[in-house]
């Protein structure tokens, strides 16, 4: 019952910017000195519930680091990140977000049941869905829907690439994550593979509903997936937001539709566009570097905008 | 996979043995003193095979609980080191010391120490195996991907949580490599203290001091037969459990 469930958890008590998420302002610097590297330079981003964004850009363009800051892996030098309306660290302690990094990291002695079940058995006390609604997500029948239902009891060497990511995204989406970062699951699948895997994800979410922060290189992949792909450029900041008017459920004939092509279009446009400014003398990064430090040393009420 | 009974399996094993039978019962023919005859050594476990049941039950005994000791409290502070780098930056350049300190040299002062009987070998043994394990027990908790332990991150695992559930199964393998060798040095050590505990009444290792100085290679050389074995079963024994623990590890699995 999707449609319960959503509302459900629209009713529940929830922080003023009714979920999602959002990044304000953030900025992420590697190293220090003449070394350093920005990862992200004043980043703002804000993700309303329930929706599925793609982040793309070059290698290197902050788009993990910005995952990373999400889940609560890593800190912000400057600036804001929450989760609905908490800081990513209480979101990861209340079980709110779920991750799916870019190998399955699958615990090799459990099996996909095993593996898909580990996460609950963690973290026991965070606060219980109380308020969050709804039963939670049975494993198997999650793992049926993603076409695992005959492989419940296989250890992860004896499964597929595309089965092994498939028990993964199981596994996050059996947290009943209010937010779900996706790093590039699928650059390791071949092409076939990655078609499938992809409509299955689409078909998984498409119950849940869950807002989704989904890095990738591929520009088709990005469009096919999103209600809104941002592109990233270096060093670490957001290039264009273009939002992705393809009607829902999607399916893969939409991969050759003109609508889709179109959209495909401006991405690559805004990519290219990036990429351009990227090849730019050094002053640009020289420059960048400096207003990093700036604002790391500004007080955090100047730095929020 | 070939069945064991094939003959290809099976023929260049024997072939070898019957070749270093030959060259041993050509050797020992001429040079009493350098080699007992395969029939002089045969006859004397034959002969008496409770003594030697008894002096091996004593080495074992002793080589297994010294395994025990270290082993168990070489992964406890590989534990330890690994989750507090206060702890390693403290222990880990003691415990390189001990390493490359040769073990041998402590065991007459340990014998002074602890006297003639089961401690000084207990020790020793646990000493020999003590630094194997902490090694491999701090490496393979280390050797969790990182992408595991942000999944686990990105729910607040505990630490706990993820030392129990995560760290130490990553470990095992490490553990079980570290084991493999552990076993048969086990017995090294071992006999290298009843050798040179010279009021010791029991063991293979005295019963090889006392019948050497007696020149008596047969009962030597039964002696040193009975340690192989024993070598052999601890390996058994490890590869054995090894197998049932780690059926999910790549090491396992057929070729």
């Amino acid at each position: 019952m999707p449609e319960d469930g959503s509302q459900q958890r629209a009713g529940a008590p929830g922080p003023p910017d009714g979920g999602g998420l959002r990044v304000a302002d953030a900025c992420k610097t590697y190293g220090s000195g003449p070394g350093a590297t920005t990862a992200l330079s004043h980043v703002d981003l804000d993700v309303p519930r329930g929706r599925f964004v793609s982040v793309i850009g070059p290698s290197g363009c902050g788009k993990s680091t910005l995952l990373r800051l999400v889940a609560g892996l890593e800190q912000p030098d400057a600036g804001t990140v929450s989760v609905c309306g908490e800081p990513p660290v209480r979101a990861a302690e209340r079980k709110m977000v779920g991750f799916v990094p870019q190998v399955p990291a699958l615990l090799p002695w459990l099996d996909v049941l095993g593996n898909v079940r580990v996460l609950e058995r963690v973290n026991r006390r965070a606060p219980r869905r109380a308020g969050r609604g709804g039963a939670p997500v049975d494993p198997v029948a999650l793992l049926e829907r993603l076409g695992l239902g005959g492989l419940l009891h296989r250890r992860p060497h004896e499964l597929s690439g595309g089965q092994r990511q498939r028990a993964a995204i199981a596994r996050a989406f059996a947290l009943r994550p209010d937010v779900l970062l996706m790093d590039e699951p699928f650059s390791a699948l071949d092409e076939f593979t990655r078609e499938a895997v992809q409509l299955q994800l689409l078909d998984v979410w498409q119950e849940h509903r869950t807002t989704v922060l989904f890095v990738t290189h591929s520009v088709s992949e990005a469009v096919l997936l999103s209600d809104t792909v941002v592109v990233m450029a270096r060093p670490g900041r957001v290039e264009a937001v273009l939002d992705v008017e393809l009607s829902r459920p999607r399916h893969h004939d939409q991969l050759d539709s003109a609508a889709m092509h179109e959209m495909e279009h401006r991405v690559r446009v805004a990519l290219g566009s990036a990429w351009t400014q990227d090849a730019a003398p050094d002053e640009t990064r020289g420059a960048t570097r400096s207003a990093t430090r700036d604002v790391r040393g500004a007080p955090p009420a100047g730095a929020a905008r | 996979m070939r069945s064991a009974l094939h003959p290809r399996t099976w023929v260049p094993t024997v072939v070898a043995l019957l070749a270093a039978g030959t060259v041993w019962t050509l050797v020992a023919r001429d040079n009493p003193y350098v080699l007992p005859r395969l029939s002089a050594v045969g006859a004397e476990l034959a002969g008496d095979p409770g003594f030697y049941a008894a002096n091996a039950a004593t080495t074992l005994g002793e080589a297994l609980l010294g395994l025990l000791v270290g082993a168990v409290a070489a992964f406890c502070l590989g534990v330890a080191v690994s989750e507090s780098a206060v702890l390693r930056r403290a222990v880990m350049p003691l415990a390189v010391v001990l390493n490359v300190t040769p073990v041998v040299a402590v065991v007459p002062a340990l014998i002074v120490a602890f006297g003639f009987g089961m401690t000084p070998k207990v020790v020793v043994t646990a000493l020999i195996v003590f630094f194997p394990v902490l090694m491999n027990t701090t490496t393979g908790l280390r050797s969790v991907p990182r992408p595991v332990l942000q999944v686990f991150g990105t729910v607040a695992a505990s630490r706990l949580d993820v030392l129990l559930r995560v760290r130490v199964p990553y470990a095992l393998p490490y553990l079980f490599s570290a084991l493999r060798v552990a076993f048969p040095l086990s017995l090294v050590g071992a006999v290298v203290a009843e050798l040179l505990a010279a009021g010791a009444t029991r063991g293979l290792g005295t019963v090889i001091s006392v019948a050497s100085s007696n020149s008596q290679l047969g009962t030597v050389w039964a002696a040193i037969a009975c340690l192989a074995l024993l070598g052999a079963l601890l390996l058994l024994l490890v590869s054995t459990v090894e197998r049932r623990v780690l059926g999910w590890h790549e090491s396992q699995r057929p070729t």
